[in-house]
């Protein structure tokens, strides 16, 4: 056993850092000058879209754990660009389909593709019986991929995104949300590849929880990090605030929790392809009830330790906020985890 | 990165299964007098050193089998699987010795350590020095070939059964409070020492005051140099008292399921709140576990122990005592009857979990200096 990133990983966590650093959206200001298209391009070029991608053996070309160190580098710098959405969710959805083609363009970085959730965001939207909901993560996006139900399992359909979505701001201001408000006929729509089995759904649930864990561990980390900074150098009553330990033991807490929440979404990330579906799914429900749990508290620490102008438009800290309140919120909160986890311990389901 | 065994660590795992399954004493756990508990203990001690299962981290001179830390990682966890008797924990002493001892020192206390033979406690706590243990007033004074202690130790567990004890005592008081401590290796049969049990909250005499009168220790029984004892008592705390050096983890995962099984018997797992309490409490466990094996992975990788020790501490005072929380609201009035008095005492027990070996607010300063705050 050896639960720490290898070499390779290491230098993978370098290039991830390099790029989201480049792309960082260090105040709110920066969300409207970013070049949104050169971070993409810049993740492509480096082959960060195509870790999903399947060999001719249906091999990932990375595992979750790759995946895992890019997910949390992006949200470390709130970077706004759809690796969530389109380079592991709707990717990964292609690849376990078999449409390697369809994910192979998506890994070129030419296009994109959201993922359709349904209403409370729970979970990819079912068609037709979801009959509103969101396309989340689809900054630059044509299309999103939903659900249908087809003999053998759930069959990826490719919802264009059309006059039928509204984009509507959402919490998070990184990331893009656009709402259907009617049913969306499903016959009409382009299937990708075969159905999935619901091992292979298990499988893809796992993958993207916890890259979504890792997008808030990223968050959190960064968050912390700042907030502690601060805290050397706002002066009050002639010393540094962070002198306090009033202060020192908010900071000692929100460490704790991100680092604790960061153990979990390491197993999570390193299970995706090496755990049974099932096994993998309940490490990944675990992380996220962790990090769940945890991200609103680290978060409102952070603003709290800013103190007046944490509470700002202008300033970072409530973009943390709002990225990692979504990433709870998206494939369920900890709440919703936990009762998946409690069928498994309590009933064997 | 693998949270697997590697093929020999799963060797060993197998080979030791099958060891433990004949090897643990029988009806152990049903043992009520502490002095039999005691000998039980000390029995076991010696099985498992005969096996070469004590002290397998340890350098091969001195008795160990140079072994990574993992291989006790994969003990703690399978005896605690198997419900096995308390595992020795010998390696913070044995490291304070092999690393500061003389010679003479490692020659004369090291076998009998590994071996069991000699069981020992630590003198560190005093009644005015607990969270501020630099502060401690014991005091060695030197008289020709000997130092004469006198003081007292609180909070010296096992102390009514060790034989030896590694004692802080203040050797220089016109120095800076670290800069004057000495550490000794003392025999407990000294004339001088008496030690009166303590009966902590839960009804258990667990831990022990120790009074220190003019007990004469020879000066070869000092370990390290004169002043050197804050930095011996703190290679001490950093080794092998984590969660997952106590077996805590394959503990705190019996008594889950024994806390679902009482969530059960009283039908109340339908109910959705209940179903999530026990899924936290699951939740915890795992993220205590994972982090440990991170902790260990860093270990291995020729890290020494550093303050993130103290985000360990936290997680596991923190799983013990909400899944003890969690027992009391599931068992109701049971819990104050006396119907089920055994969880009110392990109530208890969780209690200390964030006092002793440094309280969580320790960690929390510990953790502000690592993230650089100021003092």
């Amino acid at each position: 056993m050896l639960a720490l990133l290898d070499a390779e990983q290491q230098m993978l966590k370098e290039v991830a850092g390099q790029i989201a650093r480049a792309a960082e959206v260090a105040n709110p200001g920066d969300l409207k000058t970013r070049d949104r298209a050169a971070a993409w391009e810049s993740l492509a070029q480096a082959g960060l879209l195509g870790l999903r991608v399947r060999d001719e053996e249906g091999r990932p070309s990375a595992s979750g754990v790759e995946v895992a160190v890019v997910a949390e580098a992006l949200g470390a710098g709130l970077v706004p660009v759809p690796y969530l959405g389109s380079a592991v969710l709707a990717t990964e959805l292609l690849a376990l389909a078999g449409a390697g083609p369809e994910a192979e363009e998506l890994a070129a970085g030419g296009k994109r593709a959201g993922i359709l959730l349904n209403r409370d965001l729970s979970a990819p939207a079912r068609l037709p019986g979801d009959e509103q909901g969101y396309a989340w993560d689809c900054d630059g996006a044509a299309e999103a991929l939903a659900l249908v139900e087809a003999p053998g399992g759930a069959q990826v359909v490719r919802v264009p995104l059309d006059g039928a979505f509204t984009p509507v701001a959402g919490a998070d201001l990184t990331r893009s949300l656009a709402r259907y408000d009617a049913p969306i006929d499903p016959s009409g729509l382009t299937r990708a590849g075969r159905p999935l089995t619901e091992a292979e759904l298990a499988r893809w649930e796992a993958l993207a929880l916890a890259a979504l864990c890792a997008d808030t561990v990223g968050v959190m980390r960064s968050a912390v990090t700042k907030a502690v900074e601060y805290a050397k150098e706002r002066i009050q009553y002639g010393v540094p605030i962070g002198s306090f330990q009033a202060v020192q033991h908010m900071c000692a807490e929100a460490y704790v929790s991100a680092e604790a929440a960061a153990s979990a979404t390491g197993y999570a990330a390193w299970a995706v392809d090496v755990l049974e579906p099932g096994e993998a799914l309940t490490a990944a429900r675990t992380a996220k009830a962790q990090c769940g749990a945890v991200a609103r508290e680290v978060t409102e620490t952070v603003m709290q330790i800013f103190g007046g102008i944490g509470q700002t438009y202008e300033h970072i800290a409530h973009v943390h906020t709002r990225r990692a309140l979504t990433d709870r919120q998206v494939l369920g909160d900890e709440d919703a985890q936990l009762l998946r986890i409690a069928d498994v311990r309590l009933t064997g389901e | 990165m693998d949270y697997r065994d590697t093929p020999e660590e799963a060797e060993f795992r197998a080979s030791l299964r099958a060891w433990l399954a004949e090897n643990i004493p029988a009806g152990w756990d049903k043992i009520e007098d502490r002095d039999e508990a005691a000998r039980m203990q000390r029995a076991w001690h010696r099985t498992l050193y005969e096996a070469g299962y004590i002290g397998m981290s340890w350098p091969k001179e001195y008795g160990g089998r140079s072994l990574s830390p993992m291989y006790e990682a994969i003990l703690n966890e399978e005896a605690g699987n198997l419900n096995a008797p308390r595992l020795p924990s010998v390696g913070y002493i044995g490291r304070a010795v092999f690393t500061y001892g003389s010679e003479e020192q490692k020659k004369r206390f090291l076998p009998p350590l590994l071996s069991g033979e000699a069981q020992w406690c630590q003198g560190f706590s005093e009644p005015e020095a607990g969270s501020d243990l630099a502060s401690l007033r014991t005091l060695a004074r030197l008289d020709g070939d000997h130092y004469v202690v006198n003081g007292q130790k609180m909070w010296t567990s096992g102390g009514q059964y060790a034989d030896w004890c590694l004692l802080l005592a203040r050797t220089d008081p016109d120095v800076p409070k670290h800069k004057g401590i000495s550490a000794f290796l003392v025999s407990m049969r000294e004339p001088g020492v008496t030690v009166r049990p303590i009966v902590l909250a839960s009804g258990e005499a667990e831990t022990c005051e120790v009074f220190w009168d003019d007990v004469r220790i020879p000066v070869a029984q000092r370990l390290g140099a004169p002043g050197e004892g804050w930095r011996i008592a703190m290679t001490t705390v950093a080794y092998e008292r984590g969660p997952a050096d106590i077996g805590f983890i394959a503990s705190y995962r019996h008594t889950l399921r024994r806390v679902e099984r009482l969530a059960a018997e009283r039908g109340l797992l339908e109910r959705p709140e209940t179903r999530k309490k026990l899924a936290a409490a699951y939740v915890r466990g795992e993220v205590l576990r994972l982090n440990c094996m991170e902790q260990l992975s860093l270990r291995v990788s020729g890290r020494e122990p550093g303050p993130e020790g103290s985000v360990a501490k936290l997680l596991w005072a923190d799983a013990e005592q909400s899944l003890q929380h969690l027992a009391m609201d599931i068992l109701g009035a049971d819990c104050m009857t006396g119907a089920a008095g055994e969880w009110l005492g392990s109530y208890f027990t969780s209690r200390p979990v964030s006092v002793y070996g440094g309280s969580a607010q320790i960690q929390k300063n510990i953790i502000a200096r690592m993230l650089g705050l100021p003092r």
